[in-house]
């Protein structure tokens, strides 16, 4: 993997910030179509397809300011499906925005005589998708959200930007079957870019709760300037920053697979708490429904059982124990 | 060590090194571990030198080798996984010798670096007094100029290392109090010199690493005055700024040893070895090994970035803010594991405990030295987050 020039990667992020930005106020398809003008949706995807076949550094930038900015579209899940579909048709739809994707990141199904049955959820915004991607035993399975033999109903995760959904398969046919490799690409590229939305939803917490700090006055003095508060603050930086920190150390080891793992526990982990503690700063405020605090802190919840944070840390200990058997 | 080395044939270098020079016996992770004494402290760290595994980065007319401070991180890599004993040197290192390196003459880089490394000068650090520990600049021992030499009249405290340095980096005033930061000025001062009294203090491990030194005008040449009289707090600051984000570059990698060391010992006892299988301590295991990791991820991209010549700002602050609270949470897990063995565990959970034990008690400094906690989130605040003070 070439190491982009920090120029081409803040004009991606100056992109995607724009793009995000323009989503709000449009449909899923409408954002679909946006992010593909944009060219953010085909990053990782094939020439072939449509896409710009860059690494993941590129992609980190993208994720960082749909995290930032709230962005209600599963892209961590098109930009990686779309990838891992190579030069099928569907990656070419997925990168141009004339179908929507997501990837129902729990459970999964069973393949039997050609036919796909079981319940996946934590399928982001799966109700408005036209393509999900579901986990098989080893590998996995893309079928028409719409077609016959699948079901979408609501799920029951916190986040409402892209609620999750589940899906029940009854007899599905596949549209395209990925190999475990291919699955665990995918997985290993969410880690760094759920990371990386997690950075960016930090970093706008933090500056929501410097702004509100700055002009709040309590006790005859701007919030601001008491010192227990900074000191707040100034852990929130210290999470957004440990959160780069691993993001960047893996992408300079991009096999290292323990690097990879710590990029995501570190953002599930500091990133939670970071925006709890920037929550917390607005006081009452930060409790109301109309704040976007607690958007951001359902989203990081959401993500963290996406990408199976406890499951995460149960492997690595049980990599480390085997390790030093 | 062949001339020019650089990348994986430096990494070849150092582990042979290692593999032929390292002594039995002073690896605290290996069975037959006995602590090294100073003079075997001295003559290691010499080894070390003379092998081409410190004073990487320093200019071969200084007794360096003229390296990168990539090769300076490879070979920290491999230090720090090997459970080596700490640097009785760090201060000149990683303090004194940057600073003289930054703002010190020609004479005096000849002069005072090559003892450095070669271990036949040791140096502490004599900032911090008993009315200027976190506000520096509030410091009053004073330096005054006597002819063709300073007197310096104050007392020091925490001074690390002092009990057995051979040389001081001093911070003393040459201007007013009331100028806080301006009139600072550095001295390389001779720890033999007379009026110098070093009462020892002991600590809370019970060792006595640290000193209060008392200085009773005390003469120091002019010739070992560091950079003009007002250059002092300047350097130091932007030196330390720096070598916050460097110091001890191993240290990752030491905190690997210290984990795989905690597991090898917890597997040599049933009861423990029940208790990490069991799930019960899984999370926090792996989360050791995260924050491990975040060290890394500071310290891996930094590399790379001064290795560009690019500033690195306040960044050391944030990865020592991490790093040791990350130490401290280690400890204490480490602490409540081997505290569950039963009276009867073998030599592998006794020595653990006496290493854990220590950790545990001398990381509590950790939070403290170099700047604590609170001065770090202090910086993050004013510096990073550039947030507005009191209008």
């Amino acid at each position: 993997m070439t190491i982009a020039t920090d120029d081409a990667l803040a004009a991606f992020a100056t992109t995607a910030t724009s793009a995000v930005a323009q989503c709000a106020g449009l449909d899923p398809r409408g954002r679909a179509r946006c992010l593909a003008e944009a060219g953010l949706i085909g990053v990782l995807a094939a020439e072939a397809s449509g896409g710009l076949a860059l690494g993941l550094d590129h992609a980190v930038p993208v994720l960082h300011a749909a995290g930032a900015g709230l962005l209600g579209y599963p892209l961590l899940e098109s930009m990686l499906l779309a990838a891992a579909l190579g030069e099928r048709p569907e990656a070419a739809r997925i990168v141009l925005g004339d179908a929507t994707a997501t990837i129902a990141w729990s459970g999964g199904a069973q393949l039997e005589g050609g036919l796909l049955s079981g319940t996946a959820g934590r399928a982001p915004m799966a109700d408005s998708a036209d393509l999900v991607l579901v986990r098989l035993a080893d590998g996995a399975a893309l079928v028409d959200a719409t077609g016959p033999g699948v079901i979408i109903d609501a799920g029951d995760g916190l986040d409402l930007e892209a609620a999750e959904c589940r899906v029940i398969l009854s007899g599905a046919t596949p549209l395209a079957l990925l190999d475990g490799d291919a699955m665990d690409a995918i997985l290993q590229g969410a880690r760094l870019l759920w990371a990386a939305a997690i950075g960016g939803a930090v970093e706008t917490c933090l500056a929501a709760a410097v702004a509100h700090t700055s002009t709040r006055v309590q006790f005859g003095k701007a919030l601001v300037s008491f010192q227990s508060l900074r000191h707040a603050m100034a852990r929130q930086k210290l999470a957004a920053e440990h959160i780069g920190a691993a993001i960047a150390r893996s992408l300079m080891h991009p096999d290292d697979r323990l690097a990879r793992a710590a990029a995501f526990a570190a953002a599930t982990r500091f990133g939670a708490s970071a925006v709890e503690s920037a929550l917390q700063l607005h006081g009452g405020m930060g409790f109301t429904w109309d704040i976007p605090m607690h958007r951001h802190l359902r989203r990081i919840r959401a993500w963290d059982a996406q990408g199976d944070a406890p499951g995460l840390h149960r492997r690595l200990a049980a990599d480390l124990l085997a390790a030093n058997a | 060590m062949q001339p020019g080395l650089s990348g994986e044939a430096f990494r070849a270098h150092v582990l042979a090194w290692l593999a032929a020079n390292v002594p039995a016996g002073i690896r605290i992770d290996q069975p037959g571990y006995q602590e090294p004494d100073l003079e075997a402290c001295r003559a290691f760290e010499a080894a070390l030198h003379k092998g081409g595994l410190a004073g990487i980065t320093w200019p071969v007319e200084y007794g360096g080798h003229g390296l990168t401070i990539r090769e300076h991180l490879i070979a920290n890599q491999e230090i720090g996984r090997r459970g080596l004993p700490e640097s009785i040197n760090s201060l000149g290192k990683e303090l004194a010798g940057p600073i003289i390196l930054a703002i010190g003459n020609e004479e005096q880089k000849l002069r005072l670096l090559p003892p450095l490394l070669e271990m036949k000068q040791i140096w502490c650090q004599g900032f911090s007094e008993p009315g200027a520990g976190s506000d520096l600049a509030g410091l009053r021992t004073r330096a005054t100029r006597d002819g063709d030499h300073w007197r310096i009249n104050g007392r020091k405290i925490w001074t690390s290392a002092s009990p057995w340095a051979d040389r001081c980096l001093l911070l003393a005033r040459t201007g007013a109090l009331e100028d806080r930061h301006k009139g600072l000025a550095l001295f390389a001062m001779r720890m033999d010199a007379p009026g110098v009294t070093v009462q020892p203090i002991r600590q809370i491990d019970g060792s006595t690493d640290f000193a209060e030194v008392i200085l009773e005008d005390v003469p120091v040449d002019a010739a070992d005055a560091l950079g003009a009289p007002d250059e002092g707090w300047g350097a130091a600051v932007r030196v330390l700024s720096i070598e916050r984000a460097t110091n001890r570059m191993y240290r990752a990698w030491r905190f690997e040893n210290e984990l795989s060391h905690l597991m090898r010992a917890c597997r040599s006892d049933a009861t423990l070895a029940g208790l990490i299988g069991s799930g019960e301590y899984h999370r926090r295991l792996a989360e050791i090994m995260v924050d491990i990791e975040i060290i890394k991820g500071y310290v891996e991209p930094t590399v790379e970035r001064l290795a560009e010549g690019e500033a690195i700002g306040d960044r050391g602050s944030l990865m020592k803010l991490h790093w040791s609270e990350a130490h401290q949470r280690f400890a204490v897990l480490a602490m409540e594991l081997l505290d569950q063995a039963p009276p009867g565990a073998g030599d592998e959970v006794a020595a653990a405990r006496a290493r854990f034990q220590s950790t545990y008690l001398r990381g509590r400094a950790e939070t403290i030295y170099a700047g604590t906690t609170e001065v770090q989130l202090g910086i993050i605040a004013d510096r990073m987050l550039k947030l507005p003070r009191e209008r």
